[in-house]
C-alpha cells in the first residue's frame, strides 16, 4: 500500500518536473530561474577562476543566481557535454577553453556533439599566448638561434607538452612546421611536470603559459625565447613575439582562449543579452586586472567573432593534427 | 632572514587572532567533512575554495591547510570505525585500524592515529624548515627513469602485505595496474578500455574505486553479521587510552614513518601513497610479531599515519619553493595563492617571507588545534559504534554516493561504485586484499608513463635505468627486496 | 568440507579476465616495441601476467579444502539497488526524494522488520543529507524535482 503511494507520488513529482523544465524560456523575461554555468575543469583551475569572476557580476546583471557547475574531465569536453545535456531548460550555459570546440572532434572518437551544429557561440572572454621556454643553460639566446640550432641537428632538441594533441603539443608542432625544423616530442601530464623536466634538464624546451615560466625566469633558471601572440603580452612585455622572426610568417599566432557558449537553438535574443552583459563585465578594469594576474588578456567581441575564431582555429589545428598523425 | 628570524616572524603572522580563528575553523571543518565517506581532502578543499576568494591570502591558505590536515585525519576516523577509506593512504590505515575497532579497541586505534599524525606533522615541519632547499633540488633532479624505478620498488616492497598467498596479493596488484590503464594514454593520446564513455577518458575515479572496494563491500557483508553480534559493549575510559605497552610500540614506527614520508612527500607525484605503503611494509618486516599485522597491530597504524602526515607537509616543498604542485591538492592550494596575486616559486621566500614562514608556523598551530579538538572527540566517535548498524548503513550508502559525486559532479561515478562494490564484495569473500588493488591502481599509470617517458628521453636505450645514479639505486634496492628473502628461504631449506 | 571454491572460481575469473584484457588490447591498440612502447604494450603484458596468476591461484585450490563463506545475496541486491537508484535519480528527482527512497530500499533487508522505523530513518537521513550537503557544503544539486 505504502509502496504504491510512494511510486505514485514519485510519478507525479517527475511529471511536474518535466512540465516545468520543458517550458521554453521567453527571451524578454529571461532568465526566469537560476542560470547554470558549466565549466569543464575543476575548482581552482584557470577556466574555473574565470567563470567565477564572470559569474558574480553576471548574476547581478541578470537578477538571478548564476551557479558555477564544475564538470571536469576529458580536457573540458565533459563540461560541454553536460551543458548540452541540460538543453531543454534554457538556463544552462557554459564557459570553455578552445579545445572542446576546435580540436576535440579530431581527437575524441565519441564526442557526442558537433561544435558547428550544436553550440551557439556567445562571445570570447580572454586569450592567453604560450611562451617558448628553455632552461637558462640552453645555448640559444633568442628564437632565431633556437631555430638555427634545431635545423643543425634535426630531431635532437626535445620539448615537453601536456599530452598528445594538447595545446602545448600542437603549438610546438605548428611552430616547428612553420620554421621548417624537426623537434622531438615527449608528452607529460601537466605543466608542473614539464617545468620540472626543463629545470632538471630532462628536456630542452616547452611551450607554456607565461605565468608558469615567469617565476623561474625571475629566479634565473629559465629563459623565454618568444611568445605566440600577435603583439607583446602585458604580463611579459619584454618577451618578443615569434611572428615574423626566425623564419616564421608574419601572421604566426597560436593562443589558448576561454569563451562563453550556449546550446544551439538558444533564443537569439538571449545570446545577444548574454553577449551584451559579457561586454560590460569585460570592460571593467578590475576584472581585466584580475584576469591578467592569472595570465589572461580580455578579448571582447560579438558572437560572430567567436564563430570565426572557432572556424579559423579548427582549420589551423586540423592541419597540424594531420601532420602529427602522418608522423606517427 | 635566518631560520630563527623566519620562525619568529612566522609566529607573529600566525598568532594574529583572525588567522588563528581561520586555522581552527579549517581544522574543525576538515575533520567533520573528512569523516564523511568519500569526501577526502581534495573534495573538501574544492567545496570550500569559493569561500577563500573573499578572505585574505594568509587566512585563505591557513584555512585550506587546516582543512587539508583535518580532512586527512577525518578520513582516518572513517577508515578505522567503518572501513570507509577515500584514499590509498587511509586504505592502509584500515588494515589494522578496522580490526582493532572490531575488537572493541577503536579508542586505542583512533588515539594512535591521532598522536602519530600529530608527531608526523611536527617532525615533517622540522624537515620542511631545515631541509626545504635540499628537498627542492632533489625534486628537480628526479627524472622519468628515477620515478619509474622508485615506483616499481614501492610496488614490490608493498605487494606482500595483503594476504598469506603471494599469488593472490600479486593478482590484486596486477588487477589494479590493469584498471589504471583505463583512460587516455598520455603518450599516444589513444583512449584505452573506455568503450565510448567520455567519463572514462580520465580513467576510473579513484574515490569511486575505493568506496566500492571497501565501503560498499563492507556494508553488504556487515548487514547480517552486525545485527547478529549486536553493538559492541560499552567501553570505559580505560579502553580509550592505549596501554603503556602500546605507547612503547608506536614510538619507533613514528620516527621511521616520518623519515620515509618526509623524503617521499617532497617528490611531486604520489609521495604520500608510496610512503604509507612502504612504512607499513617496513614495520611488518622489522616487527617481532609480524603475524599480528592485519589483525590489529598499533604499529601498522602508527607508521603509515605518521608517514602520510609528514609527507603532507613536505609536499608543500615543491609547491612553495618551485611553484610546482606535486598533486591535485597542491595544485588547488597554488590556485588559491595565485587568485590572491601571489606567485609561489623560487622567489617566494625572498618576495613574501611573511607568507612562507606564516604558513610554516600555522601548519604547526593547525595540527595542534587538530590534536586538542580531536582528543575529546575520540569518545564521541567511538560511541558512534554503539548506533545499531541498521540505522547507520542506509545513511552510509547515501553519503558514499554524495561523497563520490562531490569529486567531479558525475552521476556515472555512482554507477561505478555499485559495480565495483559488487566485485569488491565477491573479492572479500575469497580474502583478496583491496588495499593492494588500490596501490596498483595508483602506481600503475605512473610506472607506465614514466617508464615509457624514460625510454623516449633515452631514445630507446634501456641502460638509462642503470646509468642514472638515483634510478640505479632503486633498481638495486628492488632486486635486494626480491632476492634476499629468496636467498634466506634457500638457506633455510638447506639447513 | 568442500574444495576451496572461492579460490577456484576467482582464479578462473582472473585468468579469463587477464586473457580478455590481453586479447582486446592486442587487437585494438598498437603494441609497439621495447624501445618505443605503444598504448597496447602494458595492457597486453599485464593481462598475460594476470592470466598466469589466475591459474596459479586456481590449481592448488582444487585439492585444498575450505568452507565457503555464505553469500549475502539479498543484502547485496538491496545495497546495489539503493546505490543505482540514488545515482540515477539524484540530479533528476533531487536529493530529497532520492535519499528517502534509497534509504527505504537499503533498509528493506535489515534484520529488523517493520515500516515505521524505516520511514523515520528515511526522514532523519534525508534531513541530515539536506543539512550537510546542501546547507553546509552548498553542493549544486537540486533538493526537489522543481528546485533546479
Amino acid at each position: 500500500m505504502t509502496r504504491m503511494t510512494t511510486r505514485r507520488s514519485l510519478l507525479a513529482a517527475s511529471t511536474l518536473a518535466f512540465g516545468l523544465t520543458a517550458l521554453p524560456a521567453l527571451a524578454q523575461d529571461w532568465p526566469t530561474a537560476p542560470v547554470h554555468l558549466f565549466v569543464g575543469f575543476p575548482a581552482g583551475s584557470s577556466p574555473d577562476t574565470i567563470a567565477r569572476l564572470v559569474a558574480e557580476p553576471l548574476a547581478e546583471a541578470l537578477g538571478q543566481p548564476v551557479v558555477v557547475e564544475n564538470k571536469p574531465g576529458a580536457g573540458g569536453v565533459i563540461g560541454v557535454q553536460q551543458m548540452l545535456a541540460q538543453k531543454g531548460d534554457g538556463h544552462s550555459i557554459g564557459i570553455t577553453i578552445n579545445g572542446p570546440l576546435t580540436t576535440a572532434p579530431r581527437l575524441i572518437p565519441e564526442l557526442g556533439y558537433d561544435p558547428q551544429a550544436d553550440i551557439a557561440p556567445v562571445g570570447l572572454i580572454a586569450t592567453s599566448p604560450l611562451v617558448l621556454a628553455v632552461s637558462a643553460d640552453f645555448a640559444a639566446q633568442d628564437a632565431a638561434a633556437f631555430v638555427a640550432d634545431a635545423s643543425a641537428r634535426p630531431g635532437e632538441i626535445s620539448y615537453g607538452s601536456v599530452g598528445q594533441g594538447s595545446g602545448a603539443h600542437l603549438t610546438a608542432e605548428l611552430f616547428a612546421g612553420e620554421a621548417g625544423v624537426e623537434l622531438y616530442h615527449i608528452p607529460y601530464k601537466s605543466y608542473a611536470e614539464v617545468t620540472t623536466a626543463i629545470l632538471g634538464g630532462e628536456i630542452d624546451a616547452g611551450f607554456m603559459a607565461p605565468s608558469g615560466a615567469l617565476p623561474h625566469v625571475e629566479a634565473g633558471t629559465m629563459k623565454m625565447l618568444g611568445i605566440t601572440s600577435a603583439t607583446p603580452f602585458a604580463q611579459v612585455p619584454d618577451v618578443p613575439v615569434l611572428a615574423g622572426q626566425a623564419g616564421l610568417p608574419d601572421d604566426f599566432r597560436a593562443e589558448l582562449w576561454n569563451a562563453m557558449i550556449a546550446p544551439a537553438g538558444t533564443d537569439a535574443a538571449v545570446i545577444e543579452r548574454l553577449n551584451g552583459e559579457l561586454q560590460t563585465i569585460l570592460a571593467d578594469p578590475e576584472i581585466q586586472q584580475k584576469l591578467l594576474a592569472i595570465g589572461w588578456q580580455v578579448q571582447p567581441g560579438a558572437p560572430a567573432d567567436l564563430a570565426d575564431r572557432i572556424a579559423a582555429d579548427t582549420e589551423m589545428w586540423g592541419a597540424v593534427i594531420d601532420k602529427t598523425e602522418a608522423q606517427q | 632572514m635566518t631560520t630563527l628570524e623566519g620562525l619568529a616572524h612566522g609566529l607573529s603572522v600566525a598568532l594574529q587572532p583572525s588567522i588563528l580563528i581561520y586555522s581552527l575553523f579549517g581544522a574543525l571543518l576538515g575533520t567533520f567533512v573528512g569523516v564523511l565517506p568519500g569526501i577526502g581532502a581534495m573534495a573538501a578543499i574544492t567545496l570550500l575554495l569559493p569561500i577563500t576568494y573573499y578572505i585574505s591570502s594568509e587566512a585563505a591558505l591557513v584555512m585550506l591547510a587546516g582543512v587539508y590536515y583535518g580532512a586527512q585525519y577525518g578520513g582516518s576516523v572513517a577508515s578505522i570505525l567503518l572501513r570507509l577509506p577515500g584514499t590509498p593512504q587511509s586504505a592502509v590505515t584500515t588494515l589494522d585500524g578496522y580490526p582493532l575497532a572490531q575488537q572493541g579497541r577503536a579508542g586505542v586505534a583512533l588515539f594512535t592515529a591521532m598522536i602519530s599524525s600529530f608527531a608526523g606533522s611536527l617532525l615533517g615541519i622540522a624537515i620542511l624548515v631545515l631541509m626545504a632547499g635540499w628537498l627542492a633540488s632533489i625534486a628537480t633532479q628526479f627524472g622519468a627513469a628515477d620515478y619509474a624505478a622508485m615506483m616499481v620498488m614501492g610496488l614490490v616492497a608493498a605487494s606482500t602485505i595483503g594476504s598469506r598467498q603471494p599469488a593472490k596479493s600479486l593478482a590484486m596488484v596486477v588487477v589494479g595496474l590493469i584498471l589504471g590503464t583505463v583512460g587516455t594514454d598520455v603518450n599516444s593520446g589513444a583512449p584505452r578500455f573506455t568503450f565510448g564513455q567520455t567519463q572514462l577518458l580520465d580513467g576510473i575515479n579513484l574515490v569511486a574505486l575505493a568506496m566500492g572496494l571497501f565501503g560498499v563491500a563492507e556494508v553488504i557483508a556487515n548487514i547480517r553479521k552486525a545485527d547478529r553480534h549486536g553493538p559492541p559493549n560499552r567501553v570505559g575510559l580505560r579502553e580509550l587510552i592505549p596501554a603503556r605497552d602500546d605507547l612503547r610500540r608506536i614510538c619507533a614506527p613514528i620516527l621511521r614513518g616520518t623519515t620515509l614520508g618526509g623524503f617521499f612527500g617532497a617528490l611531486p607525484g604520489t609521495g604520500s601513497t608510496i610512503s604509507s605503503f612502504l612504512s607499513y611494509a617496513l614495520e611488518r618486516r622489522v616487527s617481532r610479531r609480524p603475524q599480528k599485522f592485519g589483525h590489529g597491530a598499533v604499529e601498522g597504524i602508527a607508521g603509515p599515519e605518521s608517514a602520510n602526515n609528514s609527507a603532507a607537509i613536505t609536499a608543500f616543498v615543491p609547491t612553495l619553493t618551485l611553484g610546482i604542485p606535486g598533486d591535485p591538492i597542491m595544485a588547488l592550494m597554488l590556485g588559491a595563492l595565485v587568485i590572491h596575486g601571489i606567485q609561489p616559486g623560487p622567489m617566494m621566500l625572498e618576495a613574501r617571507p611573511d607568507m612562507f614562514w606564516g604558513l610554516v608556523v600555522s601548519f604547526g598551530i593547525g595540527n595542534l588545534f587538530l590534536l586538542i579538538l580531536n582528543l575529546p572527540l575520540i569518545g564521541i566517535w567511538v560511541s558512534m559504534l554503539r548506533i545499531p548498524f541498521r540505522w547507520l548503513y542506509p545513511a552510509i550508502i547515501v553519503f558514499i554516493c554524495l561523497g563520490v559525486y562531490s569529486v567531479r559532479g558525475a552521476s556515472f561515478d555512482i554507477v561505478m561504485v555499485a559495480a565495483v562494490g559488487a566485485i569488491g564484495y565477491a573479492l572479500a569473500l575469497a580474502a583478496f586484499s583491496p588495499a593492494l588493488l588500490l596501490l596498483g591502481f595508483v602506481l600503475g599509470p605512473l610506472i607506465e608513463t614514466n617508464l615509457r617517458r624514460a625510454l623516449l628521453v633515452s631514445r630507446g636505450d634501456p641502460m638509462i635505468f642503470l646509468e642514472r645514479p638515483i634510478a640505479c639505486g632503486f633498481v638495486i634496492a628492488t632486486l635486494a627486496l626480491i632476492l634476499l628473502p629468496l636467498a634466506r628461504r634457500i638457506r633455510q631449506g638447506r639447513g | 568440507m568442500q574444495r576451496d571454491y572461492h579460490d577456484l572460481l576467482w582464479g578462473g575469473i582472473l585468468a579469463l579476465f587477464g586473457l580478455g584484457v590481453a586479447g582486446y588490447a592486442a587487437q585494438s591498440y598498437d603494441f609497439g616495441d621495447l624501445r618505443r612502447m605503444g598504448p597496447g604494450f602494458f595492457p597486453v603484458i599485464l593481462g598475460l601476467i594476470l592470466a598466469v596468476l589466475g591459474i596459479v591461484i586456481a590449481i592448488p585450490a582444487w585439492w585444498r579444502q575450505a568452507q565457503p563463506e555464505p553469500i549475502a545475496w539479498r543484502e547485496g541486491v538491496a545495497v546495489l539497488a539503493a546505490l543505482l537508484f540514488f545515482g540515477f535519480s539524484m540530479t533528476r528527482l533531487g536529493i530529497a526524494p532520492a535519499t528517502f527512497v534509497a534509504v527505504l530500499i537499503a533498509s528493506s533487508v535489515a534484520a529488523r522488520r517493520g515500516l515505521v522505523w524505516r520511514l523515520m530513518l528515511a526522514v532523519v537521513v534525508t534531513a541530515l543529507t539536506w543539512a550537510i550537503f546542501l546547507g553546509a557544503l552548498d553542493m549544486p544539486i537540486p533538493l526537489f524535482p522543481w528546485s533546479r
